[in-house]
């Protein structure tokens, strides 16, 4: 464990030091660990053990013995550390194997581990060092930073990463498909009821515009309801569809002839 | 030394809600040379340093900018109605040094310095603006990479990456630790 209690400042709010010198010898709780190689970097220290000669065997009874207590770990981290534990049972067989020379140094089965270790013991040290210059930081003010009193002002312009805009989009569809939902279940459009509509829209007007009209439709199950009773409508000779040329609008008329429709309703 | 210049440069930074670099202030103050400028930043860090000022000119996220002097945060949190300014969490430091010192990176990358699946903690580092995404990694499953950002800096009070504890500093750090352990 790399922040020793002397070295941690006086308005350090939560306990770092993960282990109290007790009569009975240490306690440890898991949990202030960060992780599976903070535990091996604290046993290493604590057993005054050299990073670069780790006696695996050793060291990998003492990391299970911690691990057997590991009512106060759940079990995503513990994984994490279970991990570590094979790669060290992992370090130890390869160690074991019988060789017919000996293992040039670059060879080291224990190499991978200790280079690890190395890495994220100097990011244990870069973070005292940051958390030293945070808490001088923290406590200067800047206009920046300081947050509207009362409610959050949406009129200040800020520059948005693309971060924000997924995750505005996520949000505005989630909001959508609510709506939708709400459409849906608000109201129905019988067949019944739109096929009268729209008979009684031919009678008046004797024609419509078929993209207009759909374009005019509140929902989508609207437009759908309207669409097969013109299909119907045509199919029953009722009314025509005609468009003039490729691509040109559709429209919908109502037969001259349609005595049909009388009988239809 | 009461000059003209030294009030416009004061105003400019006074005005200013993110680090006023040196550049942005050449620009409005057409034909004054750098160097005068510069000494009247210098001067006014200076003068804001000493006794009966409440607020100081600081040089930080490479500009210069105004901030409340640390003996006043208790009043200040008082006013803004926060109990306690919250320091980064233990997980979220040592991402964020991992990011810092590793970037440009993948979350697997710094997972995997850790030891520990950092999702989470990069999740709550976006959304404090302390790091972002800068791009998708040409590899498998494309995955995204981060970098820390402009607030990095202004957060831990640094003018640039080249601020970051340096190698020296932390095998120090290491050597001091082996030392207290002997």
């Amino acid at each position: 464990m790399s922040e020793p209690a002397a070295e941690t400042p006086p308005i350090e709010e939560t306990p770092v030091s993960p282990s109290t010198e007790t009569p009975e010898g240490y306690q440890v709780r898991l949990d202030v660990f960060e992780g599976p190689l903070d535990l091996l970097l604290f046993l290493i220290r604590k057993k005054k053990i050299d990073i670069h000669d780790i006696p695996i065997a050793a060291i990998t009874r003492n990391y299970l013995e911690y691990l057997d207590r590991k009512a106060e770990i759940n079990l995503d981290r513990e994984a994490e550390f279970l991990f570590v534990a094979a790669l060290l049972i992992y370090i130890k067989s390869q160690m074991l194997l019988p060789r017919e020379t000996d293992l040039a140094e670059h060879e080291d089965p224990r190499l991978v581990l200790v280079n690890r270790l190395l890495e994220y013991q100097k990011v244990k040290a870069a973070c005292s060092l940051l958390r030293e210059r945070e808490d001088v930081q923290i406590l200067q003010w800047k206009r920046h930073f300081i947050p509207p009193l009362q409610g959050e002002s949406e009129l200040e312009p800020v520059e948005l990463s693309l971060f924000d805009l997924s995750e505005s989009f996520f949000l505005l569809m989630k909001r959508r498909s609510a709506d939708e939902t709400r459409t849906i279940r608000g109201r129905d459009v019988s067949v019944e009821v739109k096929m009268k509509e729209l008979v009684g829209i031919l009678r008046e007007r004797h024609m419509f515009d078929f993209l207009e009209y759909f374009e005019a439709n509140a929902s989508l199950e609207e437009a759908l309801v309207s669409f097969f009773c013109i299909l119907e409508l045509v199919k029953s000779r009722v009314a025509v569809a005609v468009q003039d040329e490729l691509f040109q609008t559709i429209r919908v008329w109502l037969r001259k002839d349609a005595h049909r429709t009388d009988h239809h309703e | 030394m009461n000059s003209p210049l030294k009030n416009i440069v004061e105003s400019l930074i006074f005005v200013s809600q993110e680090p006023l670099t040196l550049e942005r202030m050449q620009a409005v103050l057409e034909g004054v040379p750098a160097a005068d400028i510069q000494a009247a930043v210098d001067e006014l860090v200076a003068d804001t340093a000493a006794d009966g000022r409440g607020v100081q000119i600081i040089h930080v996220g490479g500009g210069w900018l105004f901030s409340t002097k640390p003996a006043f945060d208790r009043e200040v949190r008082r006013l803004l109605q926060i109990e306690r300014k919250n320091r980064l969490s233990s997980a979220g430091l040592e991402t964020l040094a991992a990011i810092a010192y590793r970037q440009p990176v993948t979350q697997a990358e710094v997972s995997a310095i850790r030891g520990v699946d950092s999702t989470s903690s990069l999740k709550t580092l976006l959304e404090k603006s302390l790091i972002k995404i800068v791009g998708r990694k040409k590899a498998p499953g494309n995955p995204l990479v981060y970098r820390t950002s402009d607030e990095f800096l202004l957060y831990l009070g640094l003018n640039g990456l080249d601020e970051l504890p340096s190698e020296e500093e932390i095998a120090k750090i290491l050597q001091e630790e082996k030392a207290a352990d002997a």
